[in-house]
């Protein structure tokens, strides 16, 4: 019942000098404000790597070069090739889907529209490798591969970049180095995840790539996607085995292409991102304590201010616990406020980027608990002290205090 | 049967390095459902005695019996249950809580009390009701005149239905008119067997008390009868 009452006269004590209020909360709005933006992003882009990752399966295996340090002579990077894909796929121990990537950012016309996209060369597997969808017409073909047909499937925003509809496109011809190229399919929107966009690419059959566009056998990448059944470790070792018989890699020597799972790469950006994240909660955390002693000061100000009315609060029997009480209700309530409007601006801020940068959206509920408590503690904390020295005041002094 | 009975209080305050003697010996009987005034110039301590009789202040040396009880050892919580319980308090300049209504500020002795939130108002409003200001109790202080808040302040020092009612120059900011509506105000409740003790410059204020009581210098100068 006191603490009723206690709220009602802190709303009425802030009331009355809103300014001086809100300026005093304004540190805690921000470190809220900061904590739920930074949580909640950090969330979503947690949440998208693990859609990229449930999009791909977890499955996939990568191939990529790496530079061979053997000796003096040798430091330049050693290509993978597509010979190098294709000893995979003949190799029959597990029955794994081979999809080398050739890439490599290209002109790209259509009429008088002009764009640089990214091209990737591969295998029809590539499509159900990476779970891309059809939306449109129909993916190429081995023989496509074979025949080095000029054709090409869409990512969903290419036809944005060409400033037209993908219907328009569809069937018709696209220049790309001033080939033309017949569009054959587009693929759902995918959104962007881990790498780059496969919306805004343009995907072609291997040697249509090799041939006709890139003019090499050098490959990017490879995909290996394999049945559940193997261990990521024996897959792994199978890739080995095959590839440092491919590159005559003799006993002792190191490999001079590197293995990768996608397990092994989100862990290094879930770290980096959660570095990220410690630090900025750390520099919130320090802007509530700024604010904390922003709310103590301000509130040996109001106890000062406000002598006689707790002279008189004493005089009707108000003992010192209740003044204690109402002082550090109303340092919490101050910080309570500046909490809430923290949470309100962080939570828009969070939607606001994660709508622009179209992130998954996830309600930071947890922040919002977390944070908005912690700023209950800080004027706990803060507000002892000078509740202290209000409980402490001599009745008689007090109401005679000018 | 005496309701305060004081035995050589002393009151020393210490200011800088010196010390002042607010109240040098003062012994003192008061009966129940008496009426008193206190007279005396300015600095003579007459604040500083009513103070200590309205336990809102401890003595130096000398003891204070209310109700029969001592009560000038007690430690701050249990003064703060005898000023909620026994001791109504009116002011010169009013106190009263400038962002709460007239029921705000008559109900807050009864919130420190722990009445019951459903008879609080209830109670309050009678208490306004014998000061005939009804028609106000939902205005804040600066809607009020200084003889209305006076009588609110009044409402709120008897919510409790204290023992004793102390008034420390209750007519010092009011004009003659509204002084005297207060004062009659007090020989009213004094009739009703209310203990009174009015603190006051004026003789005409004093003359409305049985008796009074002239301080000097910190201590009883004279104590009279008023004859009626
Ligand atoms: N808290 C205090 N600290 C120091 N000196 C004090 C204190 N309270 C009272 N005094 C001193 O004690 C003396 C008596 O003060 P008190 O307020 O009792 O006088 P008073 O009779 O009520 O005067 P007035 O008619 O002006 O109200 C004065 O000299 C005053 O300065
Ligand atoms: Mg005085």
């Amino acid at each position: 019942m006191l603490v009723q009452e206690s709220i009602g006269t802190a709303v009425d004590a802030i009331k009355a000098n809103k300014l001086r209020s809100i300026l005093t909360t304004l540190a805690i709005i921000i470190g809220t404000a900061a904590v739920i933006a930074m949580v909640a992003m950090g969330s979503s882009a947690q949440q998208a790597l693990n859609d990229s990752i449930t999009d791909l399966g977890a499955r996939t295996i990568y191939v990529y070069p790496s530079s061979s340090r053997q000796g003096a002579t040798n430091t330049s990077k050693v290509p993978l090739d597509i010979k190098d894909a294709i000893a995979l796929s003949k190799d029959g121990e597990i029955p794994w889907q081979i999809a080398p990537e050739i890439r490599g950012s290209k002109q790209v016309k259509f009429k008088s529209e002009n764009a640089s996209l990214q091209i990737v060369g591969s295998t029809p597997d590539f499509f159900s490798i990476r779970g891309y969808e059809l939306d449109s017409g129909k993916t190429f073909t081995e023989n496509d591969s074979l025949a080095r047909k000029r054709v090409v499937v869409l990512g969903s925003k290419v036809a944005n970049e060409l400033k037209t509809s993908s219907r328009a496109l569809l069937n018709n011809e696209i220049l790309i180095n001033n080939i033309s190229f017949k569009v054959i399919g587009t693929i759902k929107e995918e959104g962007a995840g881990w790498g780059p966009n496969p919306d805004e690419q343009i995907y072609t059959p291997l040697y249509t790539a090799s041939d006709r566009i890139f003019g090499r056998e050098t490959i990017g990448s490879i995909n290996v996607n394999f049945p559940v059944e193997y261990s990521t470790e024996e897959v792994m070792i199978a890739i080995e085995r095959i590839l440092r018989r491919e590159h005559d890699i003799g006993p002792g020597e190191i490999n001079n292409f590197s293995i990768r799972d996608w397990g092994q790469a989100l862990d290094l950006q879930r770290q980096a991102t959660s570095i990220f994240f410690a630090l900025i909660i750390g520099i919130a955390s320090i802007s509530l304590l700024v604010g904390g002693i922003g709310v103590m000061n301000i509130m040996l100000v109001s106890v000062t201010e406000r002598t006689r009315e707790i002279g008189l609060r004493k005089a009707l029997g108000a003992t010192q616990n209740t003044i204690l009480l109402q002082f550090i209700i109303e340092a919490i309530t101050l910080c309570l406020i500046g909490g809430f409007i923290g949470v309100i601006l962080g939570t828009s801020i969070y939607f606001l980027i994660a709508f622009l940068q179209e992130w998954p959206i996830v309600f930071p509920l947890t922040a919002i608990i977390g944070s908005v408590t912690f700023s209950a503690m800080v004027g706990l904390f803060f507000g002892i002290w000078p509740a202290r020295r209000a409980a402490k005041l001599d009745p008689a002094i007090s109401l005679r205090y000018e | 049967m005496s309701i305060i009975k004081t035995e050589n209080l002393v009151r020393h305050f210490a200011v800088g390095t010196q010390t002042v003697e607010a109240l040098r010996g003062v012994s003192l009987d008061i009966d129940r459902g008496e009426f008193v005034a206190i007279m005396g110039p300015s600095g003579s301590g007459k604040s500083t005695l009513m103070n200590i009789i309205g336990c809102l202040d401890s003595p130096t040396s000398g003891t204070y019996h209310l109700n029969n009880k001592n009560v000038s050892t007690l430690d701050d919580d249990a003064l703060a249950l005898i000023r909620n319980h026994e001791i109504g308090f009116v002011f010169q300049n009013f106190h009263l809580l400038a962002r709460n209504t007239a029921l705000d500020n008559v109900m807050l002795p009864l919130k420190y009390a722990g009445i019951d939130k459903s008879e609080q108002e209830e109670i309050a409003m009678e208490v306004i009701k014998s000061v005939d200001l009804e028609s106000r109790a939902h205005h804040q202080p600066s809607e009020l005149s200084g003889g209305q808040q006076q009588r609110v302040a009044i409402a709120r020092a008897l919510v409790n239905k204290p023992s004793i009612l102390f008034a420390d120059e209750p007519t010092g900011n009011l004009d003659s008119k509204t002084g005297d509506d207060v004062m009659n105000l007090f020989t009213n409740l004094h009739k009703q067997g209310q203990t009174i003790i009015v603190i006051t410059h004026e003789i005409e204020v004093a003359n409305q008390a049985e008796r009074i009581i002239s301080i000097k210098d910190g201590k009883i100068f004279e104590d009279q009868k008023v004859l009626k």
